[in-house]
């Protein structure tokens, strides 16, 4: 039994184990909780932030961090919604263009992400972070701060058609989440982030060609962050350049709640899925058993403080900046 | 002349060409009542970036800044009437105590800094979120205007906010240069390792650096409440930005160690002339972040200390 209790099991178990106890706690104060008409709830709030926390999650097995999130989800809705409008306002009639062309986007805003970090050596929290303002501040631009809404029912299906009561757009998550999955563990790429994050000398001296690989990570990350962004407008039928607020504080606390280190080398897409779930949980149940909304900020920075704390391994750090 | 040389100079030179620049395309910029009133109205940015100056010049960052002068306007607007003037004291206090949280956080408990401000910053997002039901605020204006009215007013010709900005600089100018906690500030954003192993306190030292910087957020938070005769959780927003800029832009790099709370009134200056020049050439406020954004990569990619990066992660 000794050896179940090592500290990798711990950090394995420990979100998921989490997740469950508060499911039955919340379910315990308000059995409402437990419905499939709530987790379908659940389930649409959180498939936006799981797409962004699973692109900021190649970033940070990486060991690097990428805060532009809110910039991209942003700017990559509204341009989805005027290339929507521009090319005949519905699916059938050629609409559908728009979303090869916005993952395009949100690859190319990776890829300026990247090199900007890579090439002028500027620490990722910084440089994406410049990058994230002015994705916003480009929002701002297109829109003049208005908002641009989309009406067609075929594209709104993605919410509104519903199959075993969960809309289409969860089934759609669930298959990128699945992607994703498949991109981490069985591809030359995904191995690559664990070989920079595990240590980037030691992938350096063995022949990777770093750079490349981070370059790659912050283009995917694009990639997913655009699909936030569309999804956000499947969402909410409309996209603004506030559209990607928030989702930079809640896709870093979900995914380094679920387990990933951000040290770098540690969890994966299991662990952010997990993460995910047990920051929109905590979000619904809160309102469920009528806390007030206001205390979800606070509770997640307190959340957060606690994950990186547990997982830090105190032994192997001597200082953090 | 190389560039190695010119660098501790490029921030003022930067100053005068733009002055000159702006200058010369609008005659009005140079008149002695504009530019006061420009540099009174950056006054608020200018002590958050003084604040900040501290977490980065040890290394650190401090992105919890906005969201405590968020914080602290709510503060002000709702404690106004029941503290008066102590209503000053508290959030000077709670600044402090928060920043001082973050520090703890960040070098007790291992969390990075831009993780530990960003999540105390959350936490001063639900306070101000809860202390003013989520509305906007507004202050009792005769009792303001007593209490708090000198910060506003004008002598003379010259905006009151600028001998506040004075007196805060000269305060933080001192504690840069003659005191223990300014010499222990330098070693440490100069190199962790080293002053630790020459048995400086850095954990403490590192902890006050992040206090200061919280101190001084809610005290631009307090002015700019003032200001505005009032207070909401996302007044401020739009302040992290150009405040991370003014300090780089003034050479205080991302690293540390060098530069300092000088420096940041200088690219605090920077900034405002910035902005007024963008006023002029109509490129509206709601678009300056981006402009802010890209002036940001080029002021970091300038200033960095590339050989203190082992890896650049």
């Amino acid at each position: 039994m000794k050896r179940l209790m090592t500290r990798e099991n711990a950090i394995r178990w420990a979100p998921m184990l989490v997740l469950i106890g508060l499911v039955i706690l919340f379910t315990a104060i308000n059995p409402a909780f437990l419905s499939q008409r709530n987790f379908a709830r659940i389930a649409i709030a959180a498939a936006p932030a799981l797409m962004v926390a699973i692109g900021v999650t190649f970033i940070i097995v990486m060991g690097s961090i990428d805060l532009s999130m809110e910039g991209t989800v942003g700017l990559t809705a509204v341009l989805f919604c005027f290339a929507f409008l521009a090319t005949g306002g519905t699916l059938a009639a050629g609409a559908w263009v728009a979303i090869p062309l916005i993952l395009l986007l949100g690859a190319l805003i990776g890829l300026v992400n990247g090199l900007v970090h890579v090439r002028l050596r500027i620490p990722s929290f910084m440089a994406s972070l410049a990058i994230g303002f002015v994705g916003t501040g480009a929002a701002v631009l297109v829109t003049g701060g208005d908002i641009v809404k989309i009406d067609d029912d075929t594209f709104r299906a993605l919410l509104t058609w519903r199959i075993a009561g969960f809309p289409l757009m969860i089934y759609v998550v669930a298959a990128l989440a699945l992607l994703a999955w498949f991109i981490q563990s069985h591809t030359t790429l995904g191995r690559n982030f664990y070989a920079v994050g595990g240590g980037e000398e030691l992938a350096h001296a063995s022949g990777l060609n770093v750079r490349r690989v981070r370059i790659m990570g912050f283009v995917l990350a694009g990639v997913f962050y655009a699909v936030a962004g569309i999804l956000q407008v499947a969402k909410l039928g409309q996209a603004e350049s506030v559209s990607g607020a928030n989702f930079m504080f809640i896709s870093i606390t979900s995914v380094v709640v679920g387990g990933v280190a951000l040290w770098g080398g540690i969890g994966g897409i299991w662990n952010t899925v997990v993460g995910v779930l047990i920051v929109n949980v905590i979000n619904n149940g809160m309102v469920v058993i009528g806390l007030p909304d206001f205390l979800q900020d606070g509770m997640l920075g307190l959340l957060v403080i606690l994950a990186v704390v547990l997982s830090t391994d105190r032994r192997s750090i001597s200082f953090v900046k | 002349m190389d560039l190695q040389r010119l660098k501790p100079h490029l921030p003022w030179i930067t100053l005068i060409v733009l002055v000159v620049f702006v200058g010369i395309t609008d005659s009005n910029f140079l008149k002695p009542a504009n530019l006061l009133e420009l540099a009174g109205d950056i006054v608020p940015l200018f002590i958050m970036a003084l604040g900040l100056t501290f977490a980065i010049y040890i290394g650190g960052i401090d992105l919890s800044a906005q969201s405590m002068a968020n914080m602290i306007t709510v503060v002000a607007s709702v404690y106004l009437a029941s503290l008066g003037l102590w209503v000053a004291v508290l959030c000077v206090l709670l600044g402090f105590g928060l920043g001082l949280l973050s520090g703890f956080v960040t070098t007790r408990l291992f969390v990075p800094s831009f993780i530990s401000t960003l999540a105390v910053g959350g936490v001063c997002f639900s306070v101000a979120q809860w202390l003013s039901g989520n509305r906007a605020l507004n202050m009792d204006a005769e009792q303001r205007n007593a209490l708090f009215g000198w910060m506003i007013g004008r002598t003379g010709i010259i905006p009151n906010e600028l001998f506040i900005a004075a007196g805060l600089l000269a305060l933080c100018l001192f504690i840069e240069r003659r005191t223990t906690l300014g010499r222990a500030l330098k070693a440490v954003g100069a190199g962790e390792m080293a002053a630790a192993a020459s048995g400086l306190n850095v954990t403490r030292y590192k902890m006050l650096a992040f206090a200061i910087s919280g101190a001084l957020a809610a005290v631009a938070g307090l002015l700019f409440s003032v200001k505005l005769s009032g207070g909401a959780p996302t007044i401020a927003n739009g302040f992290l930005l150009p405040a991370i800029v003014a300090v780089l832009v003034g050479g205080t790099p991302l690293t540390g160690g060098v530069g300092g709370v000088l420096n940041t009134a200088i690219g605090t200056l920077i900034v405002a002339v910035i902005r007024a020049s963008m006023l002029y050439f109509g490129v509206q406020a709601t678009q300056q972040q981006m402009v802010f954004g890209l002036v940001l990569i080029a002021a970091i990619a300038l200033t960095i200390d590339r050989s203190k990066l082992r890896t650049v992660k």
